[in-house]
C-alpha cells in the first residue's frame, strides 16, 4: 500500500488529459493554480501523447500498442526530468502503471516493443527493465492535493462548512491497482479528506458509493440506456442523502454526471438539485481562484452560478 | 479473408483458460484457476444490475472451455469499472478475462460492427498525439445535450485561451506516435477490420433480402441469452 509519506511533491509530470483539455479545460488550470499555490514541482510537456485509454477500453488498440506508447511517455517522463507521472484522469493512472508493471515483468513484450522502436529509427526511446517504478512513479493528482491537506486548510480564502458535499472516486484510480491506493480501496476518503480541509460537510456514505459512473467506455454509446440507468442510480441515491456538490477526479466521469444529469432528467422525467466539480476545481475555488478564468466553470452543463452566489460571496 | 490474430492480447493456446492467462490484458497472478464461483463479481457488476450480463457465468464458460461464449452478445456488456477485479477473494479478474474474449470474437469477426463507431480514434491519435471523441458519438452528444454544448463546443477554443492554455490541445509528437502504430501493426489490424466491417455489413444485406431470419443467438447456457439482441447502437 502506499502511505502519504510516499507521496512526492517535486519533479511531477503533470500528465496531460485529452477529455480535460477538450471538455473541463479548467481542471488542467485548477490543478496547475494550487500546484503553484502549495509550491508543488511540476512540468507539463507536449511531447506528451494521449494515453491510448480511449481506444485501448474501446477494445480499438491492442496492448502492444498501448504498451509501446505508454514506453514512449515514459521516455518523455524520464528525459525531461520529470519521472513522476501525475495524471488528471483515472484511466490515464490506469493504464500508465499497467503498462509499466508489464514492461518490467514481461521480457518478451518489451523486447518486442525495444525492436519496434529500434525498426522505426527510435533508439532513444528504447526502455530498459525498471526505467520506472510501478509504485513510486505513477500518481493521480488527487493524492498530491492529499499530502497537502493542512496546507490548503491553510490557504483557502472561503470555508464551504455547511455545504452538503460527496465525493465519487474514479473506478480506474482504485479498482485496477487496488494494492496501490492511499487508504481503504473498499472505502476510499481521499476527496473526502481533501474537501473537508476546505470546510465542506461530507457525506461520507450514500447508497452506491462504489458504483461506477456509468460512461463505460463504449457503454454510453452503444448501450446507452445501461449507462444512464447505472448513472442515474447513482444521481438518484445523492439526492435522498440531499447532496449540494458531488466533486469527482476524472474527466469521464465528470462527462457523465455533468453533461448527462440534465440529458436523464429530461429522459426519465427527474429533478436533481446538486452539481459538480472536480476536486481541483474545488480546492482552486476555496484558494480564491476565478470560478471562470481558472476553474472554467463556463464549459459546465449544470450551471454553477446558484451554487457561485450562495457560497462565494 | 484471413483471420488477423494479434497474438499479445489473444495468444493461440489449446484452452480459453490459457489464452487468458497468457494475454497481455490479464495480470500475471490472474486466480481464474481460484475461481470458486462465488459470485462476488457479479453482485459488485453495475451491467449484471441492469441487463443478464453475469461475470460470474462467463468466467465458468472459459474455466469450462466453451467457446460459444464468445458469440454472445454478453461479453459486450461490460463497463471496464473494475468492480469485479476488485472485489474477487481470488485474486481473479473477470473484467480482463472480458477484454480477451471481446479480442478474440474480433479475431472471428464477431462483434467488429459495434467497433466501426470507434475506429477514428486510431488515425486522429497518430495525426494529433491525442485522443478525441469519435465523430459518431460527438453526433450523439449533439442530440443529447443539445445546443447548450454545441456553443460551447463552438468557443472552446476561446475559452482555452482565456485560460492561458494553447487554443487546440495538440500534442507535439515528431511523427513518434505515427511510426509506433505502424509498427505495432495497429494499422494493418485497422484496415483488417474495416474490410471485416464492410464484409458483414454486405452479408447481412444479402441475408436481409433473401434468407430466413435465423436464430443465431444459440443456447449458451445464459438464462436469457437466446432472446438478448443487445441493445442497438444510436447510430453505426
Amino acid at each position: 500500500m502506499k502511505t502519504i509519506e510516499d507521496i512526492p511533491d517535486r519533479q511531477l509530470l503533470l500528465f496531460k488529459s485529452c477529455m480535460v483539455g477538450q471538455e473541463y479545460p479548467g481542471v488542467e488550470t485548477s490543478t496547475r493554480y494550487v500546484f503553484d499555490r502549495l509550491g508543488v514541482d511540476y512540468c507539463i510537456n507536449d511531447e506528451q501523447s494521449c494515453c491510448t485509454g480511449i481506444g485501448h477500453y474501446t477494445d480499438i488498440f491492442e496492448g502492444l500498442t498501448t504498451t509501446a506508447i505508454a514506453a514512449r511517455n515514459f521516455a518523455v517522463a524520464k528525459r525531461c526530468g520529470y519521472p513522476n507521472i501525475t495524471c488528471l484522469c483515472s484511466t490515464c493512472y490506469a493504464i500508465n502503471k499497467e503498462a509499466c508493471e508489464v514492461l518490467n515483468t514481461n521480457t518478451e513484450i518489451r523486447e518486442k516493443v525495444n525492436s519496434i522502436f529500434r525498426e522505426q529509427g527510435l533508439e532513444d526511446l528504447v526502455y530498459e527493465k525498471d526505467d520506472m517504478n510501478v509504485r513510486t512513479n505513477f500518481y493521480h493528482a488527487v493524492e498530491i492535493l492529499l499530502s497537502k491537506a493542512n496546507k490548503i486548510q491553510e490557504q483557502k480564502k472561503f470555508d464551504f462548512s455547511g455545504v452538503k458535499v460527496a465525493a465519487h472516486h474514479a473506478c480506474h484510480y482504485y479498482k485496477v491497482k487496488y494494492l496501490d491506493v492511499l487508504g481503504n480501496p473498499e472505502n476510499p476518503q481521499l476527496i473526502d479528506t481533501i474537501a473537508a480541509a476546505c470546510g465542506a460537510d461530507m457525506v461520507r456514505w450514500y447508497e452506491d458509493r462504489t458504483l461506477t459512473c456509468g460512461m463505460g467506455f463504449s457503454q454510453l454509446h452503444l448501450n446507452k440506456n445501461t449507462s444512464l440507468q447505472v448513472t442515474k442510480k447513482k444521481l438518484d441515491s445523492l439526492q435522498k442523502a440531499g447532496v449540494e456538490l458531488m466533486i469527482h477526479m476524472c474527466p469521464n466521469c465528470h462527462i457523465q454526471y455533468d453533461r448527462y444529469q440534465p440529458v436523464i432528467e429530461k429522459e426519465f422525467g427527474v429533478k436533481y438539485d446538486m452539481v459538480h466539480m472536480n476536486i481541483a476545481q474545488f480546492v482552486a475555488l476555496s484558494m480564491g481562484a476565478d470560478p471562470y478564468k481558472v476553474c472554467g466553470f463556463q464549459t459546465h452543463s449544470v450551471p454553477l452560478e446558484g451554487f457561485l452566489e450562495k457560497y462565494c460571496q | 479473408m484471413m483471420p488477423y490474430v494479434n497474438e499479445y492480447d489473444t495468444p493461440e493456446c489449446k484452452t480459453l483458460a490459457e489464452t487468458a492467462k497468457k494475454s497481455i490484458r490479464t495480470p500475471d497472478s490472474l486466480g481464474l484457476d481460484r475461481c470458486i464461483q462465488c459470485g462476488a463479481c457479479t453482485a459488485s457488476c453495475p451491467a449484471a444490475r441492469f441487463t443478464d450480463y453475469s461475470p460470474r457465468h462467463i468466467v465458468k464458460k472459459v474455466l469450462e472451455d466453451d467457446r460459444s461464449v464468445l458469440e454472445s452478445e454478453m461479453i459486450w456488456s461490460c463497463f471496464y469499472c473494475y468492480s469485479c477485479n476488485l472485489r474477487c477473494p481470488r485474486n481473479n479478474s473477470p473484467v480482463t478475462i472480458v477484454q480477451v474474449l471481446r479480442q478474440m470474437a474480433i479475431n472471428e469477426g464477431i462483434g467488429v460492427e459495434k467497433l466501426a463507431y470507434f475506429l477514428e480514434i486510431g488515425e486522429y491519435l497518430a495525426e494529433n498525439g491525442a485522443s478525441k471523441i469519435p465523430g459518431p458519438g460527438v453526433k450523439n452528444m449533439e442530440r443529447d445535450l443539445g445546443e447548450h454544448w454545441i456553443k460551447f463546443k463552438k468557443n472552446l477554443e476561446s475559452i482555452r485561451v482565456e485560460l492561458g492554455l494553447s487554443s487546440r490541445d495538440i500534442r507535439n509528437t515528431h511523427g513518434e506516435v505515427q511510426a509506433i502504430l505502424e509498427g505495432t501493426g495497429y494499422f494493418e489490424r485497422e484496415k483488417w477490420l474495416k474490410a471485416k466491417i464492410q464484409e458483414k455489413r454486405l452479408h447481412q444485406l444479402l441475408k436481409n433480402q433473401c434468407v430466413k431470419k435465423e436464430d443465431k443467438s444459440g443456447d449458451f447456457s445464459f438464462e436469457n441469452d437466446r432472446g438478448y439482441t443487445g441493445q442497438a447502437a444510436l447510430i453505426i
